[in-house]
C-alpha cells in the first residue's frame, strides 16, 4: 500500500480547510457539513479496501457480533491501516462508543486562530500604521467563532461512510478536540438503526 | 542576575511592514523614560531596513551580523529566504550566541508558517509563537 509523507497530508489537509473556508465565505456550520460530507465520501470507499487487504493479508476481522466488535474493528485496525494510528475504545455501551484519538496527523501545524477576530479572506491584510503585532480585523470584518470548527470533522464522515455500508446507521461528532483546548480528541460514535440487508426497491422481485 | 540593561527590541519584518514585535529584558516599573528610550529604538530599527537589504544581496548567508550602530547600540538581522527579517537592538552581545537564537526563532517562524490558517506576510498574532520567542529570548539573551 503506497505511503504517504505525514507533513504532507497534513499541510494538504490543511489547504483544504481554507480553501473551503474562502469558498463558504467564512460560515463555519456549513465548513463542518462539508467535511462530514467529504469524509462519508472517502469513508464508502475505505471499508471495502480495509476488508479487501485484511483478506489478503490474513488478518481475521469476521463478521462483528456485537458493537463493541465494530468499535475494535474500526479503531485498532481501520485506523492503524489508514492512518499508521490507533485509537482507544471507551464508553461502550450496546449502542455507542468513544474513540480517543491521542495524536492526529491532520493537525499536527494546526493552531486555530482566535475567535473573534477577522475570516480568512483574499485581500490585503491591512494597512498598519502602528508598529508592533496587530490584532485582527477592524470594524467592519465578520466575527467568527473559530471554536466552532471541527478542524478533523473528516473523520467522522469517514467512519460513517465505513459503518453505513455495513448496514449501520450511525452518527458521529467530535466530543472534546485538542484544538479547542480539551486534552484529547473524542469522537462518539452512536448507532442509530441498523440497516436492511439487501438492494433497493426497482430490484425486488414482482 | 546581570545588572540593568536597557530592553532589547526584536522585530520580525515582513515586505512591508513589521509582522512581529516584542521586547525582551524589560523591568516593569519604568514608565515615562522607557516610553521615549523605544521610539528611539524603533526609529534606529526602520533605518537600518536600507543596510539589511544591502547586506542581505551581498553576503550569502541567512545571518548577517551587525548590520547597523547607532551610539552603543547594534542591530543584528538574520534574514530568512522569503526575505523575512528577523531584527535585533541589543548593546554587544554575542555573535555566536545570536546566531543560535536567531536559528531558534527561524525554527519557531517555520513551524508558524506551516500552520494552515496562517497567511505568510501578514502579522503574527499566534499566542504559542509569542510565548516560545519570549522562552528563547529568557534562554539566549539575559
Amino acid at each position: 500500500m503506497p505511503k504517504a509523507n505525514t507533513e504532507l497530508f497534513a499541510l494538504t489537509y490543511g489547504s483544504l480547510v481554507t480553501e473551503l473556508i474562502k469558498d463558504y465565505d467564512n460560515d463555519i456550520d456549513e465548513i463542518n457539513k462539508q467535511l462530514d460530507r467529504i469524509g462519508y465520501s472517502i469513508g464508502v470507499r475505505c471499508i471495502d479496501e480495509l476488508l479487501s487487504k485484511c483478506e489478503v493479508n490474513g488478518v481475521d476481522i469476521g463478521p462483528c457480533n456485537s458493537f463493541q466488535n465494530t468499535a475494535e474493528v474500526v479503531a485498532k485496525i481501520g485506523f492503524r491501516c489508514f492512518l499508521g494510528m490507533t485509537c482507544d475504545v471507551t464508553n461502550v455501551t450496546e449502542n455507542s462508543f468513544s474513540l480517543f484519538l491521542y495524536e492526529n496527523p491532520l493537525s499536527i501545524f494546526v493552531e486555530l486562530p482566535e475567535s473573534g477576530g477577522g475570516g480568512l479572506n483574499d485581500d490585503d491584510g491591512g494597512l498598519n500604521d502602528d508598529f508592533g503585532a496587530a490584532a485582527g480585523g477592524s470594524g467592519g470584518i465578520k466575527r467568527l467563532e473559530w471554536s466552532k470548527l471541527k478542524y478533523s470533522n473528516i473523520y467522522c464522515g469517514v467512519i460513517r461512510g465505513a459503518l453505513e455500508q455495513v448496514n449501520m446507521k450511525v452518527s458521529c461528532n467530535f466530543a472534546r478536540d485538542v484544538l479547542r483546548g480539551d486534552d484529547v480528541n473524542e469522537i462518539k460514535v452512536e448507532l442509530k438503526e441498523m440497516l436492511a440487508e439487501g438492494a433497493g426497491e426497482e430490484y425486488q422481485d414482482e | 542576575m546581570s545588572a540593568q540593561q536597557a530592553p532589547l527590541l526584536f522585530l520580525v519584518v515582513g515586505r512591508n511592514e513589521p509582522l512581529y514585535c516584542a521586547e525582551f529584558g524589560k523591568t516593569p516599573g519604568t514608565p515615562a523614560t522607557a516610553q521615549t528610550i523605544s521610539r528611539q529604538q524603533y526609529i534606529i530599527m526602520h533605518s537600518a531596513l536600507d543596510l539589511v537589504d544591502k547586506c542581505a544581496w551581498v553576503d550569502g548567508n541567512m545571518y548577517l551580523r551587525n548590520v547597523d550602530q547607532y551610539n552603543h547600540q547594534q542591530v543584528s538581522t538574520f534574514v530568512t529566504a522569503c526575505h523575512v527579517k528577523f531584527m535585533l537592538l541589543h548593546t554587544g552581545k554575542n555573535d555566536e550566541t545570536l546566531r543560535v537564537f536567531f536559528n531558534e526563532i527561524y525554527e519557531l517562524y517555520t513551524k508558524l508558517s506551516m500552520n494552515p490558517f496562517y497567511k505568510f506576510d501578514t502579522p503574527i498574532t499566534s499566542k504559542q509563537f509569542d510565548a516560545r520567542v519570549k522562552a528563547a529570548a529568557r534562554r539566549y539573551l539575559s
